[in-house]
């Protein structure tokens, strides 16, 4: 928009125009302002890196120079990991942002994007393929991404972990088809021990004195006149130790490099006296933190940046857990209410710059999630609200902090997700609703007590750390405890669900992939009932998942000593305890889940199959199988049946609905059979991001009448889309019939809302209303978007007009024209549902 | 050989003056920052494009 019709147009304009954008552009401090607008834009546009992002070659071939370094160093393998992990934090160029209270970055410049080569070659190789992030000039960088390219090969963890793998097991995960993601502790996301170094009990200089007496104990124990178990494991305690100080002291040192830095430009450059006393300030933080707890707002935020810049240095990390209300509240009470040293405006400022340091935060990703993620570097899904371990309501004025700076700064990536419960105030709700009301598509909401339920049944957590939860990723809790946290992405094991009722046509053979990856059950035209092609599903289910399943439990056993992470062990009062990995399960409760892509076709399908071939035998399964192969051409009439004359899911209709149970049924009792290596289980949890839009064309003919190309449904358990026509309480009672502390993990519910019908306190009202249904039917997850049609067509005509509509795509929110065509007509076509 | 030492953007560790951080001023076609790298006092600065001498 023009500078001028920006300046004349007031807020109360925007507003009504519900130009929320806009509004937030008039409304936020100038500081606001100039950062939001300095954020290089990250996440992929239709899977490509935005022009002038480029990827961050310094650490690279810092990276691969050390590791050449040492290769003669007798040192073990994780004190190199350590050691290689402090180079880094030494050695990398930093930057303060004009106007920045917060640093720390995982670039080396704010346009670039974190590069870690020792993990898998195969992303090694797509930052060579890809010549429009390489920085200037192209032809002698691609030299030097060559060279490390060549050096890391045979040498990344997934290179030197392939060999111990079940090969043909990691063949069908890594062909694309059944699969999304690499077995891997370092590529993923890690959960992290907040109730040990977030609590303000201690930080890393204590963590460090802990592990130093640690160390003179096991020295002197190792040269005792003694031999035995305890004292031949001492070794690996004490080298796991060891590594765990080398990262926490370089966690350190990294910080003071950032308050040299603002000391050297306050002392040399700045001339304007108040950024003068703003730098110094920036210097203070960061010598008291990592090193001390933090001593107000700032600092907590502060620390919090370090450790999630030290943890993507360490590992690549697609998601941020974490519960910024909840640990930096008492922080903001202190500030703004007893020592009153922060006003409520300069507190709101801090916040908002705190969403734009997460939503700079780039690593480079590979092209599956490019895709998958459309918009977006990763999902980081911050859980608001909640209750405490008490059990009491934790939502505090740094909740209200938060909604409020999201509405100022809309970024779309963190998102959050609040955890209603039935003590949440009204004007919290409010807060969150004016958010949702504005377009942001967040938070999402979670039913915290059937979410706690939820966390006790399927892993048994004890409700005091059952109640402390936070979202791994989009959607799965874990708790921030000792023994509950998670610390890489089980879901490694996510599945595309709807390979499971192809199979079942194609007796197991992917024509995609061109290679048997499902089970061989006989050829659909021999089943004579449809319990008999119900066994071929649950048979193809039970393939796909174990396939999942068995790697990422190789990977995760192989972890502590293929893949160490010293820098997250450190900060983990079970890995200080016992001197052991972070990934290592013997001191791990477990909290896998895994994620099902694509889930509800199957419902669909299979009340396709069952009404119009064996209820009402209008067509054979020769018939059918044959449309699928021929992706259904020649057969249109047969398909609009498929589509047309069967009832849908969302609708409230026993038929399919008891199909849907049936199957979460049998996947439950299948969770229970699949053990992590903790010994816990395997809970799936259906939700997509945007696997629906990337497996179009990977997902074969299904008998909901989908077509080889059309998008997937967008989702979880939500409906296809259009195909919900019954409104918006069919939908929620569809969704009630499932039992969602004992069927599975959790469930995604995507919905759209008219912006015009909920503008004003009636729309509140109507909203609450609609909410208490939900709550009552005891779902445990829904997310809105509430962007109408006729915005979004003009976004699609016009979009440099509507570079910042965000919408809800799955787990995540993204801005509107960031995703791909496909994408955004999908979310166009899902039903618009309006309440009352 | 010219050095870093001799660099307007060179800014010495108080603990060990052959260490140092260089730091430069930049901008980018969004915002503009402070960054600092660490150098070494004796680094040869000859072929460096924003060597500046420093005023004695
Ligand atoms: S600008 Fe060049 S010469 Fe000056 S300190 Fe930096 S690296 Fe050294």
């Amino acid at each position: 928009m023009a500078q001028t019709a920006l300046k004349d147009t007031s807020v109360e304009e925007f507003e009504k125009k519900q130009e929320w954008w806009w509004a937030a552009e008039k409304k936020r401090s100038g500081r606001l302002d100039y950062l939001r607008k300095a954020i290089w834009k990250k996440g992929a546009i239709g899977g490509l890196y935005a022009p002038g992002v480029k990827t961050d070659l310094e650490q690279a071939v810092m990276t691969t120079n050390m590791a050449k370094s040492m290769e003669g160093s007798p040192d073990p393998y994780v004190i190199k990991s350590a050691k290689l992990f402090a180079h880094i934090l030494d050695n990398k160029t930093i930057f303060i942002t004009d106007h920045a209270q917060l640093v720390g970055y995982t670039g080396s410049l704010p346009n670039t994007m974190n590069w870690n080569p020792s993990i898998a070659s195969i992303l090694n190789a797509e930052v060579f393929n890809d010549p429009n992030a390489i920085p200037d000039p192209v032809d002698k960088n691609q030299e030097v991404i060559q060279e490390i390219v060549d050096y890391w090969a045979g040498r990344t963890d997934l290179d030197r972990m392939m060999p111990v793998f079940d090969m043909d097991d990691l063949m069908k995960m890594l062909s694309g088809s059944i699969g999304w993601g690499v077995p891997l502790a370092r590529g993923g996301y890690s959960n992290k021990d907040y109730e040990y170094i977030m609590t303000g009990k201690r930080a890393f200089q204590d963590i460090i004195d802990e592990l130093d007496k640690k160390l003179d104990e096991i020295d002197d124990a190792v040269h005792e006149p003694m031999a035995n178990k305890e004292i031949a494991v001492m070794y690996d305690q004490l080298n796991n130790w060891e590594a765990m100080k080398i990262a926490l002291e370089a966690g350190i040192r990294i910080a003071r490099r950032y308050a040299r830095l603002a000391r050297i430009i306050a002392e040399n450059f700045e001339e304007d006296p108040k950024r003068k006393e703003e730098l110094l300030k920036i210097a203070a933080a960061c010598e008291q933190v990592p090193a001390h707890p933090p001593r107000n707002l700032q600092e907590s935020f502060q620390y919090d940046i370090f450790i999630q810049m030290m943890s993507r240095t360490e590992a690549i990390e697609g998601a941020w857990p974490c519960r910024p209300d909840y640990y930096h509240g008492p922080y903001y009470d202190k500030d703004v209410h007893i020592d009153k040293t922060l006003t409520k405006e300069e507190a709101l400022d801090l916040v908002g710059e705190f969403l734009i340091r997460a939503a700079e935060v780039c690593q480079f990703k590979p092209k599956f999630a490019r895709e998958g993620l459309q918009g977006i570097d990763g999902t980081w899904v911050w859980t608001m609200g909640g209750v405490d371990e008490k059990g009491k309501d934790a939502c505090n004025d740094l909740t209200i902090a938060f909604m409020q700076a999201a509405r100022l700064v809309r970024v779309a990536n963190p998102t959050f997700a609040f955890r209603w419960h039935p003590q949440v105030k009204d004007e919290v709700m409010r807060e969150v609703f004016e958010c949702i009301r504005h377009g942001l598509g967040y938070p999402s909401i979670r039913n915290d007590p059937i979410l706690i339920s939820n966390a006790m049944h399927w892993h048994g957590h004890p409700i005091e750390e059952a109640r402390l939860w936070v979202h791994q990723a989009c959607m799965s809790p874990n708790p921030t405890t000792k023994h509950g946290y998670q610390p890489m992405r089980m879901a490694n094991a996510t599945a595309n669900c709807a390979k499971i009722i192809e199979y079942v046509f194609t007796s197991g053979f992917d024509p995609v992939v061109n290679m048997q990856v499902g089970a061989e059950t006989p050829d659909v035209s021999t089943f004579k009932d449809f319990e008999a092609f119900f066994d071929a599903w649950v048979l193809q289910m039970r393939t796909i998942f174990s396939i999942l399943v068995r790697s990422v439990n190789r990977a995760r056993l192989l972890a502590p000593t293929m893949t160490p992470r010293p820098f997250l062990s450190g900060l983990s009062e079970r890995c200080i305890e016992s001197g052991q990995d972070t990934c290592d399960p013997s001191i791990a409760r477990g909290n896998a889940w895994i994620t099902a892509f694509t889930w509800v076709e199957n419902a669909d399908s299979l009340a396709a199959v069952k009404k119009l071939v064996f209820d009402e035998g209008k067509y054979t399964l020769a018939e059918l199988k044959d449309a699928l192969a021929k992706n259904w051409n020649g057969y249109e009439d047969m398909r609009l049946d498929f589509v047309k004359n069967v009832p849908k899911w969302g609708n409230d209709d026993d038929y399919v609905d008891s199909i849907m149970l049936r199957c979460l049924d049998e996947c439950a009792k299948f969770s229970k059979e699949l053990k992590c290596p903790c010994g816990n289980n395997w809970p799936i949890l259906p939700e997509n991001v945007s696997g629906n839009i990337h497996y179009a064309n990977i997902v074969g003919a299904l008998p909901n009448g989908r077509r080889l190309g059309d998008a997937l449904y967008d989702g979880g358990i939500s409906p296809g889309p259009g195909l919900d026509k019954n409104g918006p309480t069919a939908v929620l009672k569809s969704c009630g019939k499932i039992d969602h502390v004992t069927q599975g993990r959790a469930f995604l519910l995507n919905q759209r809302l008219s912006p015009t019908q909920l503008a004003d306190e009636k729309g509140f009202q109507l909203w609450k209303a609609y909410m208490r249904t939900w709550a009552d039917l005891g779902l445990d997850h829904v997310q809105f978007n509430m962007v109408d049609d006729a915005t979004l067509r003009s976004a699609q005509k016009d979009p440099e007009k509507y570079q910042e509509v965000i919408v809800r795509v799955a787990g995540y929110s993204a801005h509107f024209v960031d995703i791909s065509r496909k994408t955004q007509d999908n979310i166009i076509q899902r039903t618009v549902q309006g309440l009352g | 050989m010219t050095t870093c030492q001799e660099c307007k953007n060179f800014f010495p560790l108080e603990e060990d003056p052959n260490r140092g951080d260089c730091v430069q001023r930049v901008k980018d076609p969004r915002q503009e920052y402070y960054q600092a790298k660490p150098v070494n006092a004796d680094d040869d600065a000859s072929s460096c494009s924003s060597f500046q001498k420093k005023q004695q």
